[in-house]
């Protein structure tokens, strides 16, 4: 049996309300409930997931949820695993329970997620400093997919772009 | 009592001849930086090096895409250089906008904030571009037509207008507090 699927199952005896599968050679997946992500990733960390990569938000519009995806890379069994979860969308809905005490780097990472896409995550006490973002931006979330990317762009350095150009105002 | 003017033939052969460039890299060109530096395209042969301090340089380097963020500084260092100072600006992101045309965070159009003497077309332009540019503004500083630092000075009403639309009234005051650790607030 590949080390994968070894992986996946010791895991998943700890963790049996969670779904996994091995994706292909060295990539895992696992499904979890957003209320229980903090467990499970005290497990991933005892099976020898000693790092993570990055907390990734896919903004799935159409079922209004945002996919989380904690990435942990496994320096012992050289394995990287996507933990997937999935909360609501509506900004005050969009709430999750921290998880830097297990991961320290997910600090950085749950700021950069309340940032763009307005993620809350309680008990990361940084979360209300600014980060990347400029003023003007600030609460914005500004890679939400329905921020009117194009139309605040415009309005911002007003500017017109290729499609409404004109002659007297030549942009592009 | 001496008239300087008729030195300025002199003086602008001298400067011209003693680019030093604030080492502030912006964007993607920085990375052409390093092969116009070093032994292959030896930038140093014309009199130029990259320097930390802005108070000792003449030339301003905008190397690729502008945020609002960076202009800010970019602004702030632009005017502690002392004054015959010269802007070049890399690539088509400083024109307007180039591959960012849609993005809400860089600026489009780099003249209406600060003035550029010489803009270098291209994305991102090659080491020989970046020197045909410099040699254009060596020609523009020794006939006089880079004037730049002037046009900031006649027109700073303008600039500034723009410079506020974009960052709100007071920014300068505003990032000072925040980021220069004797005037934070506690």
């Amino acid at each position: 049996m590949a080390k994968e699927e070894v992986i996946v199952q010791k895991v998943l005896e700890k963790a049996p309300y969670a779904e996994g599968k091995v994706k292909r050679e060295r990539r895992i997946e696992f499904k979890v409930p957003a209320d229980r992500i903090r467990e499970f990733l005290m497990i991933m960390k005892e099976n020898n997931f000693e790092s993570m990569m990055q907390i990734t938000v896919v903004d799935w519009l159409k079922d209004g949820e945002f996919e989380l995806v904690y990435q942990l890379w496994s320096y012992t069994y050289a394995v990287h695993a996507f933990v997937k979860t999935r909360i609501p969308r509506d900004l005050d809905k969009a709430r999750m329970p921290t998880v830097k005490d297990i991961y320290p780097v997910a600090e950085t990472y749950e700021r950069d997620a309340h940032d763009f896409y307005g993620v809350y995550f309680e008990g990361n006490e940084k979360m209300e400093m600014p980060w990347i973002l400029d003023d003007a931006e600030q609460g914005l979330f500004p890679h939400r997919k329905d921020f009117d990317w194009l139309g605040y762009t415009k309005r911002k350095y007003k500017i017109l772009d290729r499609f409404d150009e004109d002659k007297d105002n030549y942009v592009i | 009592m001496v008239d300087w003017r008729l030195f300025e033939p002199l003086f602008n052969y001298a400067r011209k001849k003693s680019l030093w460039i604030v080492a502030f890299c912006t964007g993607c060109g920085g990375i052409e930086m390093p092969p116009l530096m070093t032994s292959r395209y030896d930038l140093e042969r014309f009199g130029m090096m990259p320097n930390p301090a802005p108070r000792m340089a003449d030339l301003f380097l905008i190397t690729g895409y502008v945020t609002p963020k960076t202009l800010k500084r970019i602004i702030i260092t632009y005017e502690l250089q002392p004054d015959p100072k010269y802007v070049l600006a890399h690539g088509s992101c400083p024109l307007n906008g180039g591959i960012y045309w849609d993005s809400y965070n860089a600026i489009k159009h780099l003249d209406r904030y600060i003035p550029v003497d010489v803009a270098i077309a291209g994305c991102m332009p090659r080491p020989e571009a970046v020197m045909d540019g410099i040699k254009k503004i060596m020609e523009m500083i020794e006939n006089g037509t880079a004037d730049g630092w002037k046009r900031y000075k006649e027109n700073y009403e303008w600039y500034k207008k723009n410079q506020d639309e974009l960052f709100g009234e007071g920014w300068r005051e505003k990032e000072a507090r925040r980021w220069i650790p004797w005037l934070k607030k506690k």
